[in-house]
């Protein structure tokens, strides 16, 4: 319970609410309380000073003679309003009938003091009128205004309960509105599941404060959704790519059991079946190559490396298709281009480059590989003489299963996957790609990756 | 019967068409939807077997421009794409039937053999005319209970005429249907065939069933 912000929001603000309404209560019960004894004590006061003029006229004998009138207040023993002389010494030189056997408490201060006692039971108040060498003591029951001021109390703190309940149902309400906006988007988010990845968090209708994070969670399912068809995208396309060979390899299959034939004729179907297999099996490891180029668990082991032998390397492995097509491959510039990177992809970039070289060539075609530095780049520039790539789609070449939408690039056999695994190797390498055709001409593909560190 | 298949994979198209007419059906090959169009625009097909992914002209455009010329050979679509959508936009843009890679080759004739009869009298696998029966699955002929021996030409011959039974048929006509593009209009073959039928279907009965209409052509008729 207590990890809920509603229950946080609400017990706090209950015992702020609790602690400035009781501070409240209790200046309001003491504040009273004072004007009630302040009252009491003022009209004591007054006895006690009429009382004291009466006796300083008769100063000289000592002997009190009240008037009837003043005797009058004190004189009924059902009186609650009471009086006592003494001496300094606590003898009593007079004492208002009203207080009958009882006496009041009594210390001889010099100052004028107020008490509130109890006599017989009852409160009372009493005021100590210290008056040459007498004491003038008045006293007055003041039962009623306790019971005043108790009623009053109980009236304080029945009302700060009652605006307790109030404000904690109050409270609830109004952090259980604040917090459906919470509600609406968590369920939103609940909804949204990898068959309805399109859905939204409604901005319109939150509250500013629970904006950035709607703006948030919708940006996140932006991402997400987009990474989701982009893999999605994969699967089809891949699926896509793989159903054509499979027919190829069934149909064959079928259309060679249906009779009897030539060892020939099952020869060659078999050779089909095989060669289209290869095909499968060189599309699924090009498949898997860029999937885990695209996992962020693959491990890059980073070193410096010299290019020019990694492309003299790829040279060695595409040797003999190159000289099937009696192309000749040239390396120029840079003496020894070093750059930073993982060395087995940097071979697989660089073989799947000069393949793309090779395949789309002219036989007794060029390709000219050249190596320049950049600013922090080794720049490597391989320039073929081959068939060229129309200007519209140069832009798409590095999209998966992209293949130029010619008769020879289907006869070359690509499988629309070779550029866009180079393109994930120099993402993750931090350098780029650029390509440059001129159909009939050739293809420029510059790849630009990270000098040395050791040189900065 | 006459077949056009445009396909863009080599060797998907290839060993289609040997399998098709290695079933004694008459294949042609475009390997481009700018050549399969023009040959479905100009050629008498009875089908055409059209892949929807297809270099410089795509099927469904393909399919879209041979409705629109009015041309109703029925269209079986070929093709890996699978979801429903792709398939609902085939079939809406005038396509027959839709058969998705990898598919099996039995299945295909089965779907072949289900459109060629689709907009004719022949609702069953099953001709029947007087007392001549043609089993088009199991290619058997039988007339009057006796089965009857055909090579695979002269079986296909007399089941187009079969099936346009009651209609007379030229020559050219009978030639288109039965041969590929590379097959020589001129050749006087069909009447070789039509001889052949004759002496096996008609002879040692008093009814005959194949009648040379003057100047037009053959029929096949009660």
């Amino acid at each position: 319970m207590l990890s809920s912000i509603k229950a946080k929001i609400i017990i706090f603000y209950l015992i702020v609410l609790f602690v400035s309404l009781s501070v409240l209560g209790i200046s309001l019960y003491f504040g009273l309380k004072k004007i009630v004894y302040n009252s009491i004590d003022s009209s004591l006061q007054s006895k006690a000073e009429a009382l004291a003029t009466l006796i300083k006229e008769d100063e000289e004998e000592m002997d009190f003679k009240f008037s009837d009138e003043i005797m009058w207040e004190y004189s009924s023993p059902k009186s609650k309003s009471y009086f006592q002389i003494r001496r300094f010494n606590g003898t009593t030189i007079e004492k208002s009938a009203s207080l009958k056997n009882s006496e009041l408490p009594f210390k001889p201060e010099k100052d004028i003091t107020f008490y509130t006692i109890y006599l017989n039971g009852s409160p009372v108040r009493l005021i100590n009128f210290p008056l040459h060498n007498i004491i003038i003591q008045c006293a007055e029951d003041m039962q009623k205004e306790i019971n005043l001021l108790k009623s009053y109390k109980i009236h304080l703190s029945l009302s700060i309960f009652a605006l307790m309940v109030i404000s904690a149902l109050g409270g609830f309400l109004i952090a259980k509105k604040a917090l459906n906006p919470v509600k609406e988007i968590s369920a939103t988010i609940d909804r949204i599941s990898e068959t309805n990845l399109s859905e939204r968090v409604n901005i319109k209708d939150i509250p500013d404060e629970l904006k950035q994070l709607a703006t948030s969670f919708n940006r996140t399912f932006d991402r997400l959704e987009k990474a989701f068809n982009r893999q999605k995208q994969f699967i089809a396309d891949a699926s896509h790519e793989l159903k054509t060979p499979l027919s190829v390899i069934l149909t064959q299959g079928e259309v060679v059991l249906r009779r009897q034939r030539s060892a020939e004729e099952y020869e060659k179907a078999i050779k089909t079946i095989i060669a289209t297999a290869k095909m499968m099996s060189q599309i699924v490891q090009k498949l898997l190559v860029l999937a885990r180029l695209n996992t962020d668990k693959i491990e890059l082991k980073f070193e410096n490396i010299d290019l020019a032998e990694i492309t003299r390397e790829s040279v060695k492995l595409l040797k003999p298709l190159a000289e099937q097509k009696s192309i000749k491959i040239n390396i120029s510039g840079d003496e020894k281009p070093t750059v930073f990177g993982d060395k087995a992809l940097l071979l697989e970039l660089f073989t799947n480059l000069i393949d793309n070289a090779v395949k789309y060539n002219v036989s007794q075609g060029e390709i000219n590989i050249l190596f320049k530095e950049e600013k922090d780049f080794v720049v490597t520039e391989i320039r073929d003489t081959g068939i060229g790539i129309p200007e519209k789609d140069l832009d798409k070449v590095f999209e998966r299963f992209y293949r130029v939408d010619n008769v020879c690039a289907k006869e070359v056999g690509g499988l629309g996957l070779g550029l866009s695994i180079c393109k994930e190797i120099v993402n993750l390498h931090g350098g780029k790609i650029e390509i440059k055709s001129r159909i009939g001409e050739g293809t420029t593909v510059s790849v630009y990756l990270k000098k040395d560190i050791t040189l900065d | 019967m006459r077949i056009l298949i445009v396909e863009d994979e080599k060797s998907l198209a290839d060993v289609l068409k040997k399998g098709l007419e290695e079933e004694e059906y008459a294949v042609d090959v475009a390997y481009n939807g700018e050549d399969g169009l023009f040959m479905a625009e100009n050629e008498p097909y009875d089908l055409i077997i059209l892949d929807i992914m297809l270099p410089i002209v795509d099927g469904m455009t393909i399919l879209k421009k041979i409705r629109k010329a009015g041309i109703k050979t029925p269209v079986l679509m070929l093709t890996a794409k699978d979801t429903v959508t792709d398939k609902i936009s085939g079939l809406d843009s005038g396509a027959d039937d839709y058969l998705t890679k990898p598919f099996s080759f039995e299945e295909l004739l089965a779907r072949i053999r289900a459109l060629l009869r689709r907009d004719s009298w022949v609702k069953t696998s099953t001709i029947e005319i007087g007392d001549l029966v043609i089993d088009m699955t199991t290619r058997e002929v039988k007339r009057g209970g006796k089965v009857i021996l055909l090579s695979p030409k002269e079986y296909a011959l007399l089941e187009y005429m079969a099936i346009n039974k009651n209609k007379v048929l030229s020559r050219t006509s009978l030639t288109e249907h039965l041969y590929d593009y590379d097959f020589d209009l001129d050749s006087n073959v069909i009447d070789v065939f039509i001889n052949r039928l004759r002496n096996k279907i008609d002879r040692g009965f008093d009814k005959k069933l194949i009648h040379t209409v003057r100047g037009a052509g053959y029929i096949l008729k009660e």
